[in-house]
């Protein structure tokens, strides 16, 4: 579904990321875990278009897609959400999402018709509003919801466009103990049938969602393998985890 | 009920608007008229700043472009119907927009206000020198204003300052419907998410230049028509008048004063302008020393114009009412 090939990258001379080779098949959920500063959000960044990397190729569906702009992929069937909020902050819950529908839908520079009357779209934004559990929530600007249900919206907004592959950057950080919960339930449910890469910092999260996990540090790819291949991985432990279970 | 109290404000509203030039006499229904012209403006200006977030200072290069394009079709091709040349007018403006686009939507903020500022000097400069075409400093002058004629019900003479005022408020009353309109397309909900935050729109799929340019065809397209409508009205275009960076800082003046926030603030702004333009050009030489000291007050104390204190009062009163009433009954 997804390969990099030798991406590589750098900021003002500082190697950010090395020879990065990932591969995410088809209908798995892969987790990209690592220490602060490993390279995570940078390789999303990379494989979503913000950035074109120095070096390496990125490969979506077997289609080269190296420096794709963001709306190129989302059309192709990419969906990102980003750690830090990127939503719409003026606009209602209900708007937010409304826009995803309409770019899912295609309508892009409909200047004739009120988009309040598209009765399917405005329906089919009611039905993801139910999904992600914001209904109540339905007319309150994003900038005033609360960090959880916030965090719901931007996940939705990654969502809400139907990708094939959907790309979370840490979408439960900042919740409570519970709202995690509730956030990776809904992950579950909504990825389902869906590829999905998501970068987590919370252990217990990556460790009951994800089918395989790659180690990112300082750049470079330390391991890749199936949780329990990273539980028992030396080098993995030295460099990340073994703080974490101590 | 609302519903009726509506229509009816809006027809006796109608009434009002269509026998006001009979009461007031002319020099006041040329000033409606002077009105409903930055009324336009104002409002095409605001679909960029309201709504798209860029705030343009050279508005003028799209108004001028309108009313030199009017008036240099009335000048050469004499018998040009009226509606056509207003169209004449408006496509001269999209079209200056159209070959602006690629750079000015490349960039937003500061450097569009400087960009926009600086192709706006540029036109007025350019339009200053090209003396054979624009007559420079002294402007085209004396061409003909065409009657409007409706096929069915007559030929109306706009040389007539009534018709003229009918005929600026009925294109004011379309163009705001049609921007109304934009606003509430899938379209116009693209426009604000760019406003809000670009880098999302990109990633839920649209292309956000495309619609910057599109919305900055479209927001010169109204600032040409008012363009055309000030050339018919003036019977006189020039560089001072139709180019000159004052001409791009009146609507932004307008809109704040009436409120960037809503969609009807700029027409409320036009409307104050003018009245305190009235009111105080009786009294007073420094007119815009007045204006100047308004705006600055309010962007210091009603950033959210005319329309935003009123909200605010809204707001107040209906909390003080419902306190009120919730005192009443406990017991």
């Amino acid at each position: 579904m997804l390969e990099t090939q030798g991406l590589c990258h750098d900021f003002g001379g500082l190697q950010v990321l090395s020879h990065v080779h990932l591969q995410v098949k088809e209908g798995e959920r892969h987790a990209i875990i690592g220490p602060n500063g490993a390279g995570k959000t940078t390789l999303f960044n990379i494989i979503t278009g913000t950035y074109r990397p120095r070096k390496g190729k990125i490969l979506f569906r077997g289609k080269d897609i190296t420096g794709a702009r963001p709306h190129a992929l989302t059309r192709q069937g990419m969906g990102r959400s980003f750690q830090i909020l990127s939503t719409l902050p003026r606009l209602t819950a209900f708007q937010n999402l409304r826009l995803a529908i309409l770019s899912k839908r295609g309508v892009r520079f409909n200047l004739v018709r009120s988009v309040d009357r598209m009765k399917s779209i405005q329906e089919e934004t009611e039905e993801v509003l139910r999904q992600i559990r914001l209904e109540e929530e339905r007319d309150i600007p994003a900038a005033y919801l609360s960090h959880g249900k916030h965090r719901s919206l931007e996940v939705g907004l990654a969502l809400a466009t139907d990708p094939d592959l959907v790309m979370l950057d840490e979408p439960t950080s900042g919740m409570s103990r519970d709202e995690t919960h509730h956030a990776v339930e809904l992950i579950r449910s909504l990825t389902e049938g869906k590829t999905m890469v998501i970068i987590e910092h919370d252990m217990d999260v990556v460790f009951s969602l994800a089918d395989r996990i790659t180690v990112l540090h300082h750049g470079e790819v330390l391991a890749c393998g199936t949780p329990q291949q990273i539980r028992d991985n030396p080098a993995v432990r030295d460099a990340y985890l073994g703080d974490l279970e101590r | 009920m609302k519903r009726k109290l509506r229509y009816g404000a809006l027809g006796g509203g109608l009434i009002l608007a269509l026998l006001l030039p009979q009461v007031i006499g002319i020099v006041y229904t040329n000033i409606l008229v002077q009105f409903a012209i930055d009324a336009v403006y104002a409002l095409s200006l605001n679909l960029l700043l309201g709504y798209g977030g860029l705030l343009s200072f050279g508005h003028a290069m799209f108004f001028g472009a309108g009313a030199y394009a009017t008036a240099l079709v009335l000048t050469h091709l004499p018998g040009f119907p009226l509606l056509a040349v207003v169209l004449v007018g408006a496509c001269a403006a999209a079209f200056l927009a159209l070959i602006l686009s690629p750079l000015l939507v490349r960039v937003s903020g500061t450097a569009f206000a400087m960009l926009t500022l600086a192709f706006g000097q540029l036109f007025y400069v350019f339009s200053l020198k090209y003396r054979e075409v624009t007559r420079g400093e002294d402007g085209i002058a004396g061409f003909p204003t065409p009657s409007l004629s409706l096929p069915g019900i007559g030929t109306i003479d706009l040389s007539v300052p009534a018709h003229f005022y009918y005929f600026a408020l009925a294109l004011l009353a379309l163009c705001a419907w049609a921007m109304w309109f934009l606003t509430r397309t899938p379209f116009g909900s693209v426009i604000v998410g760019i406003r809000d935050n670009p880098q999302r729109i990109d990633y839920l799929g649209f292309k956000v230049a495309h619609s910057k340019a599109l919305l900055l065809i479209l927001s010169a397209l109204f600032a040409g028509i008012a363009g055309s409508l000030f050339a018919l009205f003036q019977n006189l275009v020039s560089v001072d008048g139709a180019l000159h960076v004052f001409v791009s800082f009146k609507p932004i003046m307008m809109a704040y004063i009436g409120g960037i926030g809503s969609f009807f603030g700029p027409i409320l702004g036009s409307g104050l302008f003018h009245l305190l333009e009235e009111l105080t050009s009786r009294y007073v030489r420094h007119v815009d020393l007045i204006k100047g000291v308004v705006f600055i007050l309010v962007v210091l104390f009603a950033p959210g114009g005319i329309v935003g204190v009123y909200r605010r009062a809204k707001a107040r009163i209906g909390g003080w009412m419902a306190t009120r009433s919730g005192e009443g009954k406990t017991p």
